[in-house]
């Protein structure tokens, strides 16, 4: 196809969107809201995925150690654990490690109001227990791997968060789910409506389309300049989605930031920041806002063309 | 040029609008194919233009066997051919120079040469000054003459004009068939379909009759003046 050709067709296709205002803002309107949608949705998913991993980076498994543990028992405790699938990592707190951490704690609490409430259980008169703080590997796993724990010798109790891992686990499932279920409908719903947009093109020119045909055009010919419309069409609303997307997202970034206290602060250091995903959610959007469109158009004409 | 063996066209519902129709047309003739109305001239149009296919039998037009052609190849083929419609076929949105420019884009020729081959062809069919009309602002034999225009504008080998007296006076009409006269001595086919006997009679050419989807007669006149100067001499060819 000729450069000339190539700038006539686009061209033509352009004005299509112009000379079929009504139609082409309400499509706009709805791929846009469907391209929002699908990003908040992402957007949340890809947030939830992020807590999720921080919380169960932090939940760690506690194995406490019996009291009376000598030594010898901490040393064997330590290889047993090492020997148990699924283990992360651990790290040894001794009974005095745990104490001072614990003072550091209060002291800091509340202006160092309880600052020496712990003086005086120094030594043997340590009620604290020693432990291994171990992170696991698949929090789905981790009921297994506590009861490991627990059967090994010198370890008293084994204090891990495995209710929550479940819940958090299953909540990133059904988020992921529930998100791609979205995107499903919503990419299904934007089809259609470029498809009926793109066929009220169609069947307005389908006298021109049929004479096109009689005086030797060729398929792809015909079918550039719809093609061009969807995909415009697409490309527009991809753009105005992601104005849209960033707009809303920098604005909850903002508040996140701002909030010194409270549940929001508390997310301040999970939440997914706008520069590691501006340029996915761009590129999502274009290249899903010009595939419906393409897509969308190239089935309006296909009947059109089969003399 | 074009090629008809034993081609047989059965509509869907069961019509039979072609039965075992023969015919062959040589390149640079000048043919009348004649009928009453239900003879099957539409359909014989219909057929090289591949826009209905043959039942049975085997087509062959401008080298394209319709029998092996691959879909690809049907855009070319009908730049081979430039047809005049019955009812012209013009796009109303589009001025003159629009739509006879148009078939040219469609076919990617480069915009410079359309600039250049348009107005000779509007020039051709005597139409220079309408170039910027659109069809509902010019007459019936006005719009055909576009639709001639159309038709030309790639020099294919074959010109097919379907009742190209149908809608428009006389006088007009002997113009538009001189056109075409002129046109098939320098080398084109012309087919014209119709149903005027009397159109046929006027020029001394090849006439092929159609009667119930069959040629009944094919009869080659003994030569004469070029017909042009038999109309322009009034009665001379009576
Ligand atoms: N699409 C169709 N479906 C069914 N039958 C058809 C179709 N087109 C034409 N026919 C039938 O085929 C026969 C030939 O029709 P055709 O249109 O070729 O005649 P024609 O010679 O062009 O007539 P006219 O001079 O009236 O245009 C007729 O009997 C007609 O009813
Ligand atoms: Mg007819």
């Amino acid at each position: 196809m000729s450069i000339s050709g190539f700038r006539y067709l686009t061209k033509q296709g352009l004005s299509n969107i112009a000379r079929n205002k009504l139609m082409s803002f309400a499509s706009i309107g709805v791929l846009t809201a469907c391209l929002v949608i699908t990003g908040v949705a992402a957007l949340m998913s890809l947030n939830v995925g992020k807590f999720v991993d921080y919380l169960g980076a932090q939940n760690k498994v506690i194995v406490y150690l019996k009291l009376d543990a000598d030594d010898a028992t901490i040393e064997s405790a330590k290889q047993a654990i090492g020997g148990v699938p699924n283990i992360l990592s651990s790290t040894y707190v001794s009974k005095e490690d745990a104490l001072n951490e614990t003072k550091s704690w209060i002291s800091g609490y509340d202006n160092g109001a309880y600052a020496n409430v712990l003086d005086g259980y120094e030594g043997d008169n340590n009620p604290l227990y020693a432990s291994f703080r171990v992170t696991v590997d698949d929090l789905s796993k981790i009921k297994d791997t506590v009861a490991e724990l627990a059967k090994l010798p010198g370890v008293d109790f084994v204090d891990a968060p495995s209710d929550l891992a479940g819940t958090l686990v299953s909540l990133k499932r059904a988020v992921n789910i529930g998100g791609w279920g979205l995107v499903a409908v919503l990419a299904a719903v934007s089809l259609v409506v470029i498809h009926n947009t793109i066929r009220i093109t169609v069947f307005a020119r389908r006298k021109e389309i049929n004479i096109m045909k009689f005086v030797g055009a060729t398929n792809g010919f015909i079918r550039l300049p719809f093609l061009v419309e969807g995909t415009a069409i697409g490309l527009i609303s991809a753009a105005l989605a992601f104005g849209v997307v960033s707009g809303a997202y920098i604005g909850v970034l903002e508040a996140v930031s701002r909030a010194g206290t409270g549940w929001l602060s508390s997310l301040y250091f999970t939440i997914v920041d706008y520069n590691s995903v501006w340029s996915l959610l761009l590129g999502v959007f274009l290249v899903s806002g010009a595939l419906i469109g393409g897509v969308g158009s190239a089935a309006s004409i296909r009947r059109h063309l089969k003399v | 040029m074009i090629e008809f063996k034993g081609v047989k066209k059965e509509y869907p519902g069961g019509n039979v609008a072609l039965d075992d129709f023969n015919l062959r047309i040589d390149r640079g003739e000048f043919v009348f194919v004649l009928g009453h109305s239900g003879a099957g001239k539409s359909t014989f149009l219909k057929l090289i233009l591949h826009e209905e296919m043959a039942t049975e039998g085997k087509i062959v037009v401008n080298g394209y066997d319709f029998t092996r052609i691959k879909n690809r190849q049907i855009p070319y083929m009908r730049r081979s051919l430039g047809v005049v419609f019955q009812d012209f076929r013009l796009i109303p949105t589009m001025t003159a120079y629009e739509n006879v420019a148009f078939a040219m884009r469609v076919t990617n020729v480069p915009e410079r040469r359309i600039r250049s081959r348009v107005p000779y062809v509007l020039n051709l069919v005597g139409l220079q000054d309408r170039a910027r009309s659109y069809p509902a602002e010019m007459s019936g034999g006005e719009q055909q003459r576009i639709a001639l225009a159309r038709a030309l504008v790639h020099s294919p080998p074959i010109i097919i004009a379907d009742e190209p007296t149908g809608n428009i006076d006389p006088e007009l009409s002997v113009e538009i068939m001189e056109l075409l006269c002129a046109i098939s001595k320098v080398g084109t086919t012309v087919v014209v379909v119709t149903h005027e006997q009397e159109l046929a009679a006027q020029f001394h050419q090849r006439t092929v009759y159609i009667d119930k989807g069959r040629v009944v007669s094919d009869s080659c006149p003994v030569p004469s003046r070029p017909t042009f100067l038999a109309h322009g001499t009034g009665e001379a060819s009576r």
